[in-house]
Order: structure tokens, then C-alpha cells, then sequence
């Protein structure tokens, strides 16, 4: 039970931070991100439909990310999400949050039980 | 059929009514539930398990409908169109170079070594393409130069390949020949005008009238020399300024022309300016003055430079039969002067650009562009490295369905931004060093003052980093992207299931680069093999402790020989009483010098040769105490002050022309007729050794020697001194001994023998430092490259190693097993590489003096230097191996 409650909080505080990161340099869809996140975390992560679409149209509406239907030959139409140049800037921002919080948490954990 | 399942009705349904309006939202939903579905199958689940499962997709719908009901009306209903292609492209583009970049960032230990191998191996190859380009490639200054043609006389059989012309035969030439648009004449005159310090020398050009029209060029201010200027006993005193000189000596004052320069003690008159971009002689050229060709003067005597410019559709050939046949007619005109004279034709690029410099240009152009190669190889060889911990996330890519041309576009995009930055970087390298090239090269190299970079060295440096590139990224792309996929995301590691194929890519590429540099190490060691002989060569005079310099009489002063001699004379006690001062001599040409005279001779009662050609030698004339002031051996007597113009005419002639003229017979007190020694016969009363005339890696020929107290008058003559001090030291005191004597004349080029010798070693000096430099450069890539391989090698191989250790392996025998195997790689290298040097030997053949192209001694010594390096290479790498821990070794996976 613990587990999965931190599990939750921890997801919330780094999402929009994978999303972000997933479309830094290419454009993908729903499914390919949760593909890459589970693979990547080796399964400890995994985005299902409930809690990834929502992010993404909430990244939307703040327009950090876009997101356009495209029909590529041979398949059905997808809709493509992609980063804006304000959401490179919150990517930015983010990345470098979330470095110090982990830095700061490393050296509270790793310097002797005192 | 399972392929229509009705997603959308079943998530309208989960997610409730006013939310199944939206239909992008399902549309969206349905697409994530089916790609799942369609995994699934594929993996082989059961089709109803496979949509039970599909449908788990949609966990806590209660949720997500509250959600997307909070977000949705927001939200645009959008349904773009799909983007055209090329949008797509450029997008894709931008992308993988932004990807490119940040990979590149991430790692910037790789990529500042891989930056600077290419920067150096790019930059090396734009400085020497900037030379070949401004030497070799970039159109002669003049204007249409391909028709510009220098004409020579020649007599062949007389050892003239290639001679002045005298001014009857140019005139005659110029009167009769039918080919040329015009034939134009010039010599060296050297004036002497008056300044505030004194008299100085001022370089000039004697030209005909048509000197300029034929070359294209014009005065920018004011006019050419007229036809009534450009014969004897007309109005010759005008003169043409160069650019550079009318802003030194006039200040660039507008109303120069008119005014007048006194030169050799005469008012010349200035009549016109020539532009800043004339650009025919050295630098150093300050005016022009008319030739006014003689034809009264000796046909014998050769002193003209001459040359022409074609008539449209005439071709090089038909000149050259043209003046042949004047030739032909003259030699039967005037057989005492003319018999066995001929003409030789050029083009002015053939001329200017001989044969030699165009081929060490070429030899350094292939090994600088080796270096590059090098570069490359190791650059790939880094990537290869790389690639083994990004094979994961590739394959991750592989899975999600990026064709494997997607990936190897992304990995050479990757490859051609580390190419272009580090390309950027090497032109400005390049740059820096084409100033060092233009400082260090020999004085001989033709057209240095244009070596500048322009546009198409700029083109030539992209295109190479195009090229470069490609060369480097293509293989590490093809290889990193192969489709290997499912075996790399089973193992949770770097693969190291793909590395023995990649193990012998690195090892192939090592051994390419160690061939490589040892071919380069090969020809470098041919080149300093060879000046090392050449400057074992014995010019022939002792060169330490003597100065020389010239000075030049001015005629209007010094009129007649004794005047001349009498100024000599008085000079030479003067400077004999200097300090240290052991002794001097006066001579109309020192050795290693530009500048040769010649002359035709006979030998009375010798019989006739064969077709009438006759006998030439070189000629000086020298002061008495000559041989002794050059520490030039001297069998015989030497000149002294009973020989004048008065006693018998006598001559010292030089061991080679005894050789020749005189075989097997002791030639002292025989008759000599030399020619230009005015035309008298003269007794022989000594032999001298043989003195390398021109340079050093050419024979000396012939030589004759005459006291310059009897023909005295030639202008201008060396003065040569013999001192205990360094040369320096007796500059002052020189200058100082003939203005004592004489305020206006001037004296200039003085330089120690020790320079001359040193000059004339300069190109092939300068060649070998060049090479030098390239093959040090490849060897240090090459044993870079081997270095990263036996690293690469033991730390895949530390498993391997733990287990012989644990076995009871010596450390010493793994420490002899990573050493081996460096070994071999290297010794493969060389062997291919020595291959290589042994069939490049005709390429080198014309660069070298005195050493065959297959110089037993080069090919061991490089070998070996090369075996050392290599163990200095591998040794790091293999005192890792001996450090393993076996317990260690064994426990990582």
C-alpha cells in the first residue's frame, strides 16, 4: 500500500517532466510514449489510458506541447504530439529541478545515519 | 477479422454519453486500446485474452471521464491535415540535428578528441590545398595567360638546354617571326641612386617598348615607353615606377610624373606608374627603364629574357617551328656566333611552375590528405566504441518500427555535425597555418605572395567535411543500426553479443591507420635521408668565416677598367686591414648563386668535334687571392699583380674542365681560347678544385677563371672576406671602407657563405620538415587508435582474463598476451604498410638526392620505430589487464 502511494506521488511530481522529455526531439503519439516509458523503466513505470491522456491534454491546454492528426501511408490517422518552444523552456526548468531535488535527496540519504 | 473490433463503441460506453461526443477524444483512446490489442496478438496471446487485456487499457474510466469532462471544453476539436513531405523532411532534419547536438554534449570527451583528430586532419589539408590553389590551380596574373610564351636560345650539344638570348638574335627574332602578337625583351639592371644614406641600389627592369602591352598590363597613371625611347641613342632616360616604389620614394605624390630620379649618376625622367596588382618578377622590383635592343652588339653574348604572346590560333608548336627556322637561317648567317644555337618555347606556367614544385606539391597534397584519412578511421573507430552503449536505445526504436534508414540518417547526421564543427575549426587552424607555411617556405617557391585562402578553398574544406563525414559515419552507422534486435533488449547490457564482428571492424580499421602512417613514416625518412646526404655533399669551398656582397659601379663614374680596378684595388687594402680580416678577393660570381656566365671555348690544335659544336664553360672573373679567400684548392699558380693587361694573357681553369678538355694530359702552360675573355688565347698556370655552381645536388661543370684586374669592368662584382670574426661583425666596417673611397656606391646582398649554403639546401630542407611533420602527426593518431582498441579489448575481455588468472596464469603471461596481441595488430600495419611505401617509390623518385626510393636502411629503421611506439601504446592497456582481480573479474556479468 505504501508502495503504491508512493508510487503515485512520485509519478505526479516527475510526468509532466517524461512527457516533456519523451517529445523533446521528435513528435510521438499516446501509445508510443507509454511503450517507451515502461521499456525504458524496465516496468517500473507505466502509464495506462486514465492517467496519460488527461497529462497530455492538460499539457495542451497550458501549450507546452502540441498536438496535430497525421496520416502516414499505409496506416490509420494518429494524433502526433510535439514540443513548443515554451514547453522547451518548462523541459528546461524542470530538468534542473528535479536534478537538485534528487542531488539534495542523494546527500541526506548517503551521508552516514546520524 | 479480429482486426474489427468496435473500440469506440466500447470506450463511448465505459467513459459515459456526453463525453463520447467527443470524438477526437475516443478516436485518440481507441487507437492507444487497439495498438495494445494489436501487440498482444503478436506476441501470440489468445485473441479473447488479448482484447480482455486490451480493454484493462482503459483502468479507473470513472476517472478519466471526470478528467477529460474538466479539460474538454478547452479543448479544439482539431483535425489537421496530414503535413506535406518536405515540411516533414525539413522538421525530421531539424530534429536530428538538435538530437545530434545534445548526443554530442552529452559526451564531450568523445567528441572534443574526434573534434580535434578532424580539426587537425582538415585543417592541415586546407592550408596545403590554399598552396596548391594559389601555385598550381588559380590562372597565371597576366591577363590570358595561356598564350604567354618564353622563349629561350638553346644549344643542347653544348650543355645549354636553356640560355639568354643576345639582342641581334631577339631583334631578328622579333623582325621576322610571324606567330607573335609581339616579342618582348628584358634584363636585370641593377641603378644606383643617390639618397639621403648615400647611394642605393635600386632593383630594375631593362624592358622593350612592348614589354607591358604584350604581358596585358598598363600604367595606371601616365604612359608606356614609346618606340623612339626603346632604341639606342634615343631618349632612353625615362623610366616607369612600380606602385609600391613611387609610394616610398615619392610619397604617392600626385604630380610625380615628369619629375626626375637621378639613377647611375643620369636625370630619368618619370613618365608613368604602374598599378599595385602588376605582378611580373619578384617584389623587390622597383622601376622600369628602356632595354633599347642593340643590334650592334655581340650575337654572342647572351643576356636577354625574352618572351611573346601567340597569335590567335597559332599553337606552341607552330612557334617553335617558326623561330627554329629562323634560328636555322641565322646559325648559317653568323656561324662563328650562331653555329649549333637554336630556340626552346614554354608556356609561361610550364615556366613558372616547373615540373618539380608541381610534383612535391602533388606528394604533399597525397599525405596530408592520408592524414586526414587517418583522422577518419580513428574518428570511426571511436564511434564503433560508442555505439555499443546505444545499441539499447536504438534497438528500442527498432522495436517501435523506425526503419533502419531512419536510424543510420539519424547516426549520420550525428556524424556529418561533428564533422562540420570540427571542419570549422580546422579552417581557422588552416589558416594559421598557411601563415606558417608562407613564412617557412623557400624563397624558390613560385608565386608565394598570392597564397591567400579564397572561395574555392573554403568550398574545398566543406566539401571535404562532407566527405569526411560520410567516410567516417557510414560504416559505424551500418553496423550500429543492424537489426539485431531482440537479442539486445533480452541482455540487459551494452552488447556484447555484437562485438566480435566489431572487434574486427576496429582491428581492420587500426591496422589501416598503422599502414597508413607507416607509408608516410617511409617517405618522410626517404626525404631526410636525402638532405642529410646533400648536405654531406662538399660544395667544394670552405663556407665558415666568409661574407660576401655585391657592388655596383655606376658607369657614369667609372668609366673604363682601370678606373674600376683602381677603386677594387684600393677597397681590397682597405678591407685586408681590418680586424681579424685573413683575406679578400673581388669575383664576378660567388658559388651557390644565382646568376651564371658562360661562355664558349676552344682549345687551340685540339681536333675539330664532331658537327661543329663547340666547347663551353662556365666563367669568373676573380682577384688574386680568390681561391685562397673561398678556401678553394688550387694546384698551379695563382693570379698576381705581375699578370696585366700588359703581360700575357693568362687563366686558371677548374679540375672538371681539365677533365674534359684535356684528358689524361697535365693542361698547365697549354693554350685556352675563351670567348667572352675578349676573344684572345691565354695560358693556363692553374688548376682549381670543382665548386658547385648553381645548387648543391648538381654537378659542377666546367670552369674558367680569369683575373678580373685584366677584364675588369664587369659590373656588379662580389667582394668576398676571409675573417676570424662572425659576419655580422664586418657589415659596418665594409659599408664603411667604400664610402671611404666612394659615398655613391652603393653595396648591397651580403650575406655569409654559410647562407648560401643554407639557401640552397631551403626547398628540399623545407620539403622534408613538411613530411616530417605529416608522418608524425599520422603516427601519433595511429598509436592513439591502437591505443583505444587494446583498451577497448581488455576491459571486454576482463572476464576471460579473471579466468586465466584463476587458473594459474603469471601475470606476466596475460601482460605478454595484450602485449602480443597489440603487437600483431601492428605488425600487420607495418607490413602492409612497408607494401605500400615499396609502391610509392616511383612518386618519390624525383624528390630525392643520392637514395634509392627503396633505401634498405629507411624500410627497417621505420619498422622498428613503429614496433617501439606500439608497445608504448599497448602498455597502459596491458598493465590494466595484469591488474585484474580474478574475483572480481569473475563476478561481473
Amino acid at each position: 500500500m505504501h508502495a503504491r502511494i508512493l508510487d503515485r506521488e512520485l509519478k505526479k511530481g516527475s510526468a509532466e517532466l517524461l512527457i516533456l522529455s519523451l517529445v523533446e526531439f521528435r513528435p510521438r503519439h499516446g501509445y508510443e510514449m507509454s511503450q517507451i516509458i515502461e521499456q525504458r523503466s524496465d516496468g517500473a513505470v507505466r502509464f495506462k489510458v486514465a492517467s496519460l491522456y488527461p497529462l497530455l491534454y492538460r499539457l495542451e491546454k497550458r501549450g507546452w506541447i502540441i498536438g496535430r492528426w497525421v496520416e502516414k501511408a499505409g496506416q490509420r490517422r494518429r494524433r502526433y504530439y510535439r514540443i513548443t518552444p515554451e514547453g522547451r523552456r518548462v523541459l528546461a526548468e524542470q530538468r534542473l529541478g528535479w536534478d537538485r531535488f534528487v542531488a539534495a535527496i542523494k546527500r541526506i540519504v548517503e551521508v552516514g545515519n546520524a | 477479422m479480429p482486426e474489427t473490433r468496435n473500440w469506440r463503441q466500447e470506450i463511448a460506453r465505459a467513459l459515459g454519453e456526453d463525453v463520447g461526443k467527443r470524438s477526437d477524444v475516443i478516436d485518440e483512446i481507441a487507437q492507444h486500446v487497439d495498438a495494445r490489442y494489436r501487440s498482444l496478438l503478436a506476441r501470440g496471446v489468445r485473441e479473447e485474452e488479448a482484447y480482455r487485456d486490451a480493454l484493462l487499457e482503459l483502468n479507473e474510466p470513472r476517472a478519466l471521464a471526470s478528467e477529460i469532462r474538466s479539460i474538454a471544453p478547452s479543448l479544439p476539436p482539431r483535425i489537421e491535415p496530414a503535413e506535406s513531405a518536405s515540411w516533414r523532411f525539413l522538421d525530421v532534419l531539424r530534429q536530428d540535428i538538435r538530437y545530434g547536438l545534445r548526443t554530442l554534449r552529452q559526451s564531450p570527451g568523445f567528441t572534443f578528441l574526434a573534434c580535434l583528430a578532424l580539426a587537425l586532419g582538415v585543417g592541415a589539408n586546407a592550408a596545403i590545398f590554399t598552396v596548391v590553389n594559389a601555385v598550381m590551380l588559380r590562372p597565371l596574373p597576366f591577363a590570358d595567360p595561356d598564350s604567354l610564351i618564353r622563349v629561350w636560345e638553346s644549344n643542347p650539344s653544348g650543355g645549354w638546354p636553356t640560355f639568354s638570348a643576345s639582342h641581334p638574335n631577339f631583334l631578328d627574332w622579333r623582325a621576322t617571326s610571324t606567330s607573335f602578337d609581339g616579342l618582348a625583351a628584358m634584363t636585370n639592371a641593377s641603378l644606383s641612386a643617390s639618397g639621403p644614406s648615400g647611394a642605393d641600389i635600386v632593383r630594375a627592369n631593362a624592358v622593350t617598348a612592348d614589354f607591358l602591352p604584350v604581358l596585358g598590363a598598363s600604367p595606371v597613371m601616365g604612359r608606356n615607353f614609346r618606340a623612339d625611347e626603346d632604341r639606342p641613342g634615343g631618349n632612353t632616360r625615362v623610366a616607369i615606377l612600380t606602385y609600391a616604389f613611387w609610394q616610398r620614394r615619392f610619397g604617392g605624390a600626385g604630380d610625380v610624373l615628369g619629375q626626375s630620379l637621378i639613377l647611375n649618376g643620369n636625370p630619368y625622367t618619370v613618365v608613368g606608374i604602374l598599378p599595385p596588382s602588376f605582378a611580373w618578377g619578384t617584389p623587390t622590383l622597383e622601376l622600369l627603364v628602356p632595354l633599347a635592343p642593340n643590334p650592334e652588339r655581340s650575337r654572342g653574348d647572351h643576356r636577354l629574357l625574352v618572351f611573346g604572346r601567340l597569335k590567335p590560333g597559332v599553337t606552341i608548336d607552330q612557334a617553335h617551328a617558326d623561330l627554329s627556322t629562323i634560328a636555322a637561317r641565322l646559325a648559317k648567317q653568323f656561324p662563328d656566333s650562331n653555329e649549333g644555337w637554336t630556340v626552346r618555347l614554354r608556356t609561361f606556367y610550364d615556366w613558372l611552375i616547373p615540373d618539380e614544385t608541381r610534383r612535391s606539391l602533388m606528394i604533399m597534397s597525397g599525405a596530408v590528405a592520408l592524414v586526414l584519412l587517418i583522422a577518419c578511421l580513428n574518428v570511426a573507430n571511436l564511434l564503433l566504441a560508442r555505439g555499443a552503449s546505444r545499441q539499447r536505445e536504438l534497438s528500442i526504436r527498432s522495436a517501435l518500427g523506425a526503419e533502419r534508414w531512419r536510424i543510420v540518417r539519424q547516426l549520420l547526421v550525428e556524424a556529418m555535425l561533428l564533422s562540420v564543427i570540427a571542419s570549422a575549426f580546422g579552417l581557422a587552424i588552416g589558416y594559421g597555418l598557411v601563415q606558417i607555411l608562407t613564412w617557412a617556405a623557400p624563397d624558390g617557391l613560385p608565386r608565394l605572395d598570392e597564397v591567400t585562402m579564397d572561395g574555392r578553398v573554403l568550398a574545398f574544406t566543406m566539401g571535404s567535411a562532407v566527405v569526411t563525414g560520410v567516410l567516417f559515419g557510414l560504416l559505424p552507422a551500418l553496423q550500429v543500426s543492424r537489426p539485431n534486435v531482440s537479442e539486445t533488449l533480452k541482455l540487459g547490457t551494452a552488447g556484447a553479443g555484437g562485438s566480435g564482428s566489431r572487434q574486427r571492424i576496429r582491428s581492420a580499421l587500426v591496422i589501416g591507420e598503422v599502414a597508413i602512417s607507416v607509408a608516410l613514416l617511409i617517405g618522410a625518412g626517404l626525404l631526410i635521408r636525402s638532405l642529410w646526404r646533400l648536405q654531406q655533399v662538399n660544395p667544394g669551398f670552405r663556407h665558415e668565416n666568409v661574407v660576401t656582397a655585391r657592388i655596383h659601379l655606376p658607369s657614369t663614374r667609372y668609366q673604363g677598367g682601370a678606373q674600376a680596378w683602381s677603386f677594387y684595388e684600393r677597397l681590397l687594402d682597405r678591407l685586408v686591414a681590418l680586424p681579424g680580416v685573413q683575406s679578400v678577393a673581388t669575383s664576378s660570381g660567388v658559388p651557390l648563386s644565382a646568376g651564371n656566365t658562360s661562355s664558349e671555348i676552344h682549345i687551340p690544335g685540339a681536333p675539330v668535334r664532331e658537327g661543329g659544336t663547340a666547347l663551353g664553360a662556365d666563367w669568373r672573373l676573380v682577384s688574386p687571392g680568390y681561391f685562397r679567400t673561398m678556401g678553394i684548392p688550387l694546384r698551379g699558380r695563382d693570379f698576381n699583380e705581375h699578370d696585366t693587361t700588359e703581360s700575357e694573357p693568362v687563366t686558371i681553369i677548374s679540375e672538371e674542365a681539365a677533365r674534359r678538355y684535356f684528358p689524361g694530359a697535365d693542361p698547365i702552360s697549354r693554350m685556352i681560347h675563351v670567348r667572352s675573355f675578349a676573344n684572345k688565347p691565354s695560358r693556363i698556370v692553374g688548376i682549381a678544385g670543382d665548386v658547385r655552381g648553381a645548387s648543391l645536388d648538381s654537378d659542377p661543370g666546367p670552369m674558367v677563371y680569369g683575373s678580373s684586374k685584366m677584364y675588369s669592368g664587369w659590373n656588379p662584382m662580389h667582394v668576398a672576406i676571409r675573417g676570424a670574426l662572425a659576419p655580422d661583425a664586418y657589415v659596418a666596417s665594409i659599408r664603411e671602407a667604400v664610402h671611404s673611397i666612394d659615398k655613391e656606391v652603393p653595396f648591397f646582398d651580403i650575406r655569409s657563405a654559410d647562407d648560401l649554403v643554407a639557401e640552397s639546401l631551403g626547398p628540399r630542407r623545407f620539403n622534408m620538415y613538411l613530411l616530417t611533420c605529416f608522418a608524425l602527426v599520422a603516427l601519433l593518431l595511429a598509436s592513439v587508435g591502437l591505443f583505444g582498441v587494446m583498451a577497448y579489448l581488455v576491459s571486454q575481455r576482463t572476464r576471460d582474463i579473471g579466468i586465466r588468472l584463476a587458473l594459474g596464469a603469471s601475470r606476466t603471461d596475460v601482460l605478454r598476451m595484450i602485449v602480443g596481441q597489440g603487437l600483431v595488430l601492428a605488425a600487420l600495419g607495418a607490413v602492409v604498410g612497408v607494401a605500400a611505401g615499396y609502391a610509392m617509390t616511383d612518386l618519390m623518385r624525383g624528390l630525392l638526392f643520392s637514395v634509392t626510393p627503396t633505401d634498405p636502411a629507411t624500410f627497417i629503421a621505420v619498422p622498428l620505430v613503429l614496433i617501439v611506439v606500439a608497445l608504448i601504446a599497448c602498455y597502459v592497456p596491458a598493465r590494466r589487464a595484469m591488474k585484474v582481480d580474478p574475483l572480481v573479474a569473475l563476478r561481473t556479468e
